[in-house]
């Protein structure tokens, strides 16, 4: 039983989280959840794609993230104009050295706001896929590691669809999970109004994490216990969206290996050495919702994303938890 | 999508072929129990040598080579001598099996010796079951049954998991990894490669094969099977209690008392059951040396019938109203068949049979003892009350006439070459002068009144019950004279067939025609199975005493208390009576379950078959009708409801059921559900840790007692240590027990 935590790493890692939480939660008001989603990515060494309209406290969201960790934070606003070089790097000949010196690009941060991803060219975008799934960027056949921890935090607007261009499914397909903002309540919106400064450096947050102790939550995360009726769950529901007629097509192995994952980043995230059904339950909809289709595409977009939260629901709903 | 189920390894898989087939071949082997073959030795060996074997396979090793070398022209050559000395082919060939069977059973088996195991036990099944059809038989059956099918299935597995791979032969140097055998351990693997959804399907499957096979037995056409089995005729039965032509006195007798069934009775009309019914089986009349046995005359009086016959016709005639007596017969009783009296018409339910009678005693004897149940039909059965009621006599007795030196033309007819016959006199006596002075003695000291057979059968009964008290165990005093006149003489006790034999002796000297009769007395009342039982230590002896004066035969029961039995019994009603001889015990109701498989399953005939789908269909149209008429009523019931004025309480009324409709169908729903639930995830299924399971059922209990949003504090915690019992790594686990008590107390509290 050597290979799972043991009682201490596991309160530790909690302890990490929490103060994170209660960091991100004096500049995040009322957004309790989305704060634990996004703590579970970063858990979990996942990110978070979040989906809503401009101006609801996306941006915020990651800033206070990135400082409340002792982390780079780098951000890029994609366009339509962006080219790959821009987001990993460009290597640039050196008179005085006589040789190409690589010029590392704004992926080389521990957190990446990578805003409105899907108003850049599928090339800029497809720039991400190796940086996301490995952490490395390959320049001229030279690899070069980005920042560790690292976490790309990217966000995209579901309503204005002119002159986008749609994030291709295997792109979505690596993130771990989709979020959404949504408006906040009128207390906390009072609460935002009342502050005297609303800019992002106004964010004024000690770290409260180093990179070391966020390191090692994430190293923690992976040895949570998972019992086998509890992966035999996980295994049904995806065997369920394989099944369903509504679907286009199920979801992949990633999927079922990041609903595994996020499900033990949450049980961590509670305090937890093990996973309970509860833990997948919850996560189901924010994990897998974005890496499925509808067989029969709707023309509004939010539409969509209702009938197939809506579907997946059901299939939870229908599948007995293993007691 | 579980995760998958843990299966038997190789080595698991021979281990449980080795157990199986130890299993079948003792199973197989016990079938001899039901033969009539001397086999004990083999049968032991068998029953004794395999659970060792059994528990420690790696013995079987320590046969040297040679031994299996010279096993089978070893049992080639002792089938040969068994044969040569025996003359008998069918015991010889059941000893032969069972030699093979052991050899089978304590050698390693390879796939081909598994199947010839399984060939040799389903021959012994097979004969077992075809000579005895017993009850036990058939539960043996479908052991055997479901233990072949295990182990072909196991075979099977073993086959596909060796796929075609050279194996080698076990030596003692490299055994094989299965031969170290632990139950223990192959009991759990079993356990947790067994899912409950897989057995309840198998169970269910068997079912329905059982229902099926049912169903075709008594819907199939049936075949009449003219006369026995072949088979029959391969064993020579014996006879269990001893009823022998002959009843000898001897120095010392211990009568055991033998308690199982001999003679059920089926009677339509179980008020028509007498109290203490005579059960005649046979006649002795002659008495020399110290035996009563049959005489010369009496066995040329038995009609020996040319050609076998289903059906007899008695002396007496068919009344209105009579019961009907089915007779079931235990194999190897007797062969000569129990009955009251006469009768009016008896049928074999077996088909014809050869057989003998004698008309005028009332004696039935079959050509050879049953080798099985034999089963038998009496109408008309008439059986005398006892002694002084001549009335139910038959009123033409040929012995009777015979004896008053009349001619039976009758008798003459019937038995053809009869007439040249001297008639039995039944007043012989071959004693020794000096034996034969001191029972005419005592004949005359009873000074009983000339010609009333009456009165001198009860100043007998009481001299010799004044001198003699009843035992089965006696033990007379040694001497040279005649034992049972040496038996009279003294104070000892002595058991029926003395008295019986003395009180004839007795009757004869005082110049009455007399006979001893044996047969069952009595018999008990099984209310389960609804007819008569009577056991072997039933067994009596019994004399008849020839009255002149009203040209009968008296039953006359010299041991002491019968005679006080017999007379408080006429008075007693019948409902009371068979409160009386009801018998509630627990091999009653075991009796009880023989009696049904006799009656509906081996007894099962084209007449049964038509009855029963005659009471079928008169009992579905009855019901039908039944549940026509009381629609309709609650129908118009319903009605005239509606049509009353309405007020609060009517209202209440509709309201209050409409209510409990809809908590029953949705209590129907949920439990249908949780069924439905538990179907699909198993919720019960073995392989789980049971301190896993345990939690999950708390868990279950807590969260239908409380859902998860409301619960309070305390709840939270002790669910938090059922989840992590549940859920958890084991290393983490808190104490179990206290964890399940804590919740058991909050769920009470709940």
């Amino acid at each position: 039983m050597s290979d799972f935590v043991s009682g201490p790493a596991v309160s530790e890692a909690k302890k990490t989280l929490d103060r994170l939480r209660a960091s991100m939660r004096q500049t995040i008001k009322g957004k309790d959840e989305v704060i634990d989603q996004v703590l579970i990515c970063l858990a979990a060494a996942g990110h978070p794609l979040i989906e809503d309209l401009p101006g609801v406290g996306k941006t915020t969201l990651a800033y206070s993230l990135a400082r409340s960790m002792d982390c780079a934070f780098s951000r890029i606003q994609f366009t339509s104009d962006l080219l790959p070089s821009d987001v990993t790097g460009v290597s640039i000949y050196d008179e005085l050295e006589r040789r190409f010196i690589f010029k590392k690009g704004p992926v080389f941060a521990n957190v990446v706001l990578a805003d409105e991803i899907n108003r850049a060219t599928p090339k800029t975008q497809s720039a991400l896929l190796e940086v996301m799934d490995r952490a490395k960027v390959t320049i001229d056949g030279e690899p070069h590691d980005v920042g560790a921890p690292f976490m790309v935090f990217a966000t995209q607007n579901p309503v204005d669809y002119e002159g986008t261009f749609p994030l291709p499914e295997s792109q979505m397909d690596r993130f771990l999970m989709r979020l959404h903002m949504g408006y906040p309540k009128a207390a906390d919106e009072l609460d935002i109004l009342r502050a005297a400064r609303n800019s992002y450096d106004a964010i004024t947050l000690n770290a409260v994490a180093t990179r070391e102790q966020v390191l090692h939550v994430q190293r923690i995360c992976q040895e949570v216990f998972i019992e086998e009726s509890v992966l035999g769950y996980i295994i049904q529901i995806i065997g369920a969206t394989r099944t369903e007629s509504e679907f286009g097509a199920g979801i992949s192995v990633r999927g079922s290996l990041a609903l595994k994952h996020a499900a033990q980043a949450r049980a961590l995230l509670l305090g937890r050495d093990f996973v309970i059904p509860e833990d997948v339950q919850e996560l189901v909809v924010p994990v897998l919702a974005h890496r499925l289709s509808l067989l029969r595409q709707s023309s509004d977009p939010m539409e969509e994303r209702r009938s197939i939260t809506a579907s997946l629901r059901r299939i939870v709903g229908n599948l007995p938890a293993p007691l | 999508m579980k995760p998958k189920r843990p299966q038997l390894n190789l080595t698991e898989l021979h281990q449980l072929k080795w157990l199986l087939g130890g299993a079948l071949a003792v199973l197989a082997s016990w079938s001899v129990l039901y033969l009539e073959v001397e086999a004990w030795v083999l049968l032991g060996l068998i029953t004794l040598t395999v659970p060792v074997v059994l528990r420690w396979p790696l013995l079987t090793l320590h046969i040297p080579l040679w031994v299996h070398r010279l096993a089978f022209p070893l049992f080639v050559t002792l089938f040969a001598a068994d044969y040569y000395l025996g003359k008998e082919t069918m015991p010889a060939l059941i000893r032969l099996a069972l030699m093979l069977v052991f050899y089978r059973a304590v050698t390693a088996r390879r796939r081909r010796d598994d199947l010839q195991l399984i060939v040799l036990g389903l021959f012994l099944v097979v004969v077992a079951g075809v000579l005895s059809v017993s009850l036990a038989f058939a539960f043996q059956i479908v052991a055997f049954t479901g233990c072949t099918l295990a182990l072909l299935l196991v075979i099977n597995l073993v086959d596909a998991a060796e796929a075609g791979q050279a194996v080698k032969p076990a030596t003692l140097a490299a055994p094989p990894a299965w031969m170290h055998l632990n139950w223990g351990r192959l009991a759990r693997r079993l356990r947790e490669a067994t899912d409950w959804r897989v057995a309840s399907l198998g169970a269910g499957l068997f079912g329905g094969v059982v229902g099926l096979s049912a169903l075709l037995f008594f819907s199939l056409p049936r075949f009449e099977f003219t006369n026995n089995l072949f088979l029959d005729n391969l064993i020579s039965q014996k006879s269990k209690t001893g009823f022998s032509e002959a009843v000898r006195f001897g120095d010392v007798t211990d009568i055991r008392q033998d308690t199982s069934v001999a003679l059920s009775v089926d009677v339509s009309d179980p008020r028509q059951i007498p109290a203490n019914g005579y059960w005649r089986m046979l006649v002795l009349d002659e008495y020399s040396q110290g035996q009563f046995s049959v005489s010369a005359e009496l066995k040329r009086q038995m009609r020996d019938q040319r050609q076998p016959a289903q059906q007899i016709s008695g002396g007496a005639r068919p009344r209105f109203g009579e019961a009907v007596w089915t007779f079931y017969l235990e194999a190897g009783t007797s062969r000569y068949l129990p009955l009251l009296g006469d009768f009016s018409q008896l049928q074999f339910n077996d088909g014809p049979q050869d057989y003998a009678i004698n008309d005028a005693l009332r004696v039935l004897r079959l050509q050879k003892t049953p080798a099985k149940m034999f089963a038998y039909r009496v109408e008309g059965m008439r059986f005398e009350t006892g002694l002084g009621s001549p009335e139910v006599s038959p009123p033409r007795d040929a012995v009777a006439v015979a004896a008053n030196g009349a001619s039976d033309a009758a008798g003459d007819a019937a038995g053809g070459k009869t007439a040249s016959l001297t008639r039995p006199s039944f007043l012989e006596l071959k004693l020794e002068p000096a034996d034969r002075d001191r029972v005419d003695a005592w004949a005359r000291a009873l000074q009983a009144p000339r010609d009333d057979a009456a009165a001198f059968a009860r100043q007998a009964t009481d001299w010799l019950a004044r001198a003699h008290s009843y035992s089965l165990q006696v033990t007379l005093a040694e001497g040279k004279d005649d034992p049972l006149v040496r038996w009279m003489a003294s104070n000892s006790p002595g058991h029926c067939e003395l008295f019986a034999g003395a009180f004839t002796l007795l009757a004869r000297s005082a110049g009455y025609p007399s006979r001893l009769v044996t047969g069952f007395r009595g018999g008990s009342w099984n209310p389960t199975s609804g007819n008569l039982t009577i056991r072997n230590s039933d067994a009596h002896a019994w004399g008849e005493i020839f009255s002149r004066q009203t040209q009968t035969w008296l039953r006359v029961d010299p041991t002491p208390g019968m005679a006080e039995l017999n007379r408080n019994d006429r008075t007693e009603k019948p409902e009371a009576l068979l409160a009386r001889i009801s018998d509630r015990s627990w091999s009653a109701k075991l009796d009880g379950l023989r009696m049904f498989w006799y009656r509906r399953i081996v007894d099962f005939d084209q007449k049964s078959q038509t009855e029963l789908a005659r009471g079928a269909k008169v009992a579905i149209e009855s019901r039908a009708k039944q549940l026509k008429l009381s629609l309709n009523r609650v129908i118009k019931e319903v009605g005239e409801w509606l049509q009353q004025p309405w007020d609060i309480r009517r209202l209440v009324t509709c309201a209050g059921l409409l209510a409990g409709g809809v908590a029953a169908g949705l209590g129907w729903q949920y439990f249908a559900r949780e069924l439905w639930r538990r179907w699909r995830t198993g919720a019960a299924r073995s392989g789980m840790d049971p301190v896993r399971r345990e939690a999950g059922h708390w868990l279950r209990k807590l969260d239908a007692a409380q859902p998860r949003g409301v619960a309070v504090f305390d709840t939270l915690q002790v669910r938090a240590e059922l989840e992590r019992l549940r859920y958890g790594p084991k290393h983490g686990w808190p104490e179990a027990r206290a964890v399940f008590r804590r919740a058991r107390s909050f769920h009470v509290k709940l």
